[in-house]
């Protein structure tokens, strides 16, 4: 069987010592909520090729775990689990998209240990907190023995479970700067709770004198990372968000979209469904704008 | 390989070496012999491992165990009061005990009450999800109880008595809710 190996570093430094490992396969963790079912599914296999050690190293014990608003602004530590970030203020007020994300993921239990910088590098195309920080511009701020890095979100991704981060390089805080725009965040799963998202749709909404100045929309779980959707946010720009127009929008945000079949839909049924799950998120960010 | 693991368990001091790889789930129960937390599923989707950790429900086996280094970890079976409570008195219905005789926590006395388990698997945990939630919110509205429970399935579909039993040890229908007994040490 595959070994293990286990170290809870107190030190970025020690850690970056840690993180270089010849002929290991190192895994941070965070909460867990993604790595241990894999690895439990992984031991309780009879193993089929020879895997190297894998090397795990804990997050825990670093304090990277803190959220600072500075007025203009939010920085998230990457190991802030999803309990915390529901109960933060900043978070309510200034990054409502993001909040109601964290309302609808998974449920209380999963999300006191499972943490945001395990939801962006877990990298799944379902990952709920990923639209709202896309519309919102989030930038992951990356670090390694080498040095610090910066890197907006929407360049993150490179398909699923992929991202620029190289081996070793730890997520460390992400950064938001609000703005003026109101958002708003709308999943669909096949239930309310504890379930993985079939379409998720964020927006972020400026209006001047009660038209669209500028908006960003991005689609989650039907491509193989988030998407933005231009030509959709394009076609807003000058006009009224009502329901006539949000409904043509959502119809050009098919085309930014290749959904595909899996356990939890139909690729047919998410290209239908992700429309409206734009729409409705569209309408709610603009109303929080005026409200 | 495994390395030595020091934790609070259930108020006591415990210590246990644990594999590297190994969730807080199967130390718990192999490492342990504490049964009590259920393994329904092995990877976060049902609710029957949940133990308090630090004051928070989590969902134990998710948790890798050498995390809790230093941290403090409930299961029901810390649940009982202290002291054992005596014969239970005579007549109609007798107050619920444990099978050590000890006194239940009013969430186990309601879940008893009300008829809420029925084979049992999901119980553990729904104990424990309830207890961490009632810690924090003593007067919830049914909706909240919902939303507390949802991590914890039941195949046995019994959701509305375990959601009604939430609500009845909360009003306090049996004894009134202990304050948080220190289960976030
Ligand atoms: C029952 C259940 C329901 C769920 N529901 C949802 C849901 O509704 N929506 C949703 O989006 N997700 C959901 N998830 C998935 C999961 O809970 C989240 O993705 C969670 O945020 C992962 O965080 P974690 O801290 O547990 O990550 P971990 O499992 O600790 O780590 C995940 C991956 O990220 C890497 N990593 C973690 N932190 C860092 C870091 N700082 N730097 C570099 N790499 C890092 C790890 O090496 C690992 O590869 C669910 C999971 C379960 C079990
Ligand atoms: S056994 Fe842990 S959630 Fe199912
Ligand atoms: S009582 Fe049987 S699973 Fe809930």
């Amino acid at each position: 069987m595959r070994e293990y190996e286990y170290h809870a570093p107190l030190s970025l430094e020690r850690l970056f010592e840690l993180a270089e490992a010849e002929g290991m396969e190192v895994r941070f963790l965070a909460g867990g909520t993604d790595l241990m079912p894999r690895i439990s599914a992984e031991r309780n296999q009879i193993p089929r090729d020879r895997k190297p050690p894998m090397r795990i190293i804990y997050l825990g014990g670093l304090g990277l775990d803190e959220v600072t608003d500075d007025g203009e602004s939010v920085t998230i530590g990457a190991t802030a689990s999803l309990s915390a970030l529901l109960d933060n203020g900043a978070v309510r007020t200034k990054l409502p998209a993001l909040h109601e994300a964290l309302r609808e993921m998974a449920g209380v239990s999963v999300r006191n240990t499972a943490t945001i910088g395990g939801n962006i590098m877990n990298a799944s195309p379902a990952a709920d907190s990923v639209p709202p920080l896309l519309v919102l511009g989030a930038e992951c701020l990356l670090r390694s023995a080498a040095g610090e890095r910066r890197v907006a979100l929407s360049e993150f991704f490179t398909g699923p479970g992929k991202t620029v981060a190289r081996p070793g390089e730890l997520l460390v805080s992400v950064t938001v700067k609000p703005g003026r725009g109101g958002s708003a965040f709308r999943k669909l799963g096949r239930r309310k709770a504890e379930t993985l998202s079939v379409v998720n749709a964020a927006a972020c909404v400026e209006l001047r004198d009660g038209l669209c100045e500028s908006v960003r929309i991005a689609v989650g779980s039907a491509a193989p990372v988030v998407v933005r959707c231009t030509g959709a946010e394009q076609a807003l720009v000058g006009k009224k968000i009502d329901e006539n127009s949000v409904r043509e929008a959502g119809a050009l945000v098919v085309k930014a979209l290749s959904p595909i079949d899996d356990i939890r839909s139909s690729a047919w049924y998410r290209a239908r469904v992700a429309p409206t799950m734009v729409a409705r998120a569209l309408l709610a960010a603009a109303e929080r704008k005026r409200g | 390989m495994s390395q030595i693991l020091r934790f609070h368990l259930n108020g006591n001091p415990a210590e246990v070496m644990a594999g590297e790889a190994e969730t807080l789930l199967d130390t718990l129960r192999e490492g342990l012999g504490l049964t009590s937390p259920k393994c329904g599923c092995n990877r976060g989707d049902c609710g029957a491992c949940t133990v308090i950790l630090n004051g928070n429900a989590v969902k134990s086996c998710t948790v890798l165990a050498l995390t809790v280094e230093g941290k403090s970890v409930w299961t029901v079976d810390g649940l009982v009061d202290g002291e054992r409570a005596g014969e239970p008195e005579g007549g109609e219905s007798p107050a619920p005990r444990s099978l050590s005789g000890h006194k239940l926590h009013p969430v186990q006395t309601a879940f008893h009450e009300y008829g809420a388990p029925q084979c049992g698997y999901c119980t553990p945990g729904m104990v424990m999800a309830a207890v961490a939630f009632l810690d924090r919110n003593p007067s919830p509205t049914e909706e909240e109880v919902k939303d507390a429970l949802s991590g914890n399935l039941c195949r046995c579909g019994g959701y509305k008595k375990y959601v009604q039993a939430v609500m009845a040890a909360a009003r306090g229908e049996f004894d009134p809710l202990p304050e948080r007994s220190g289960r976030n040490v």
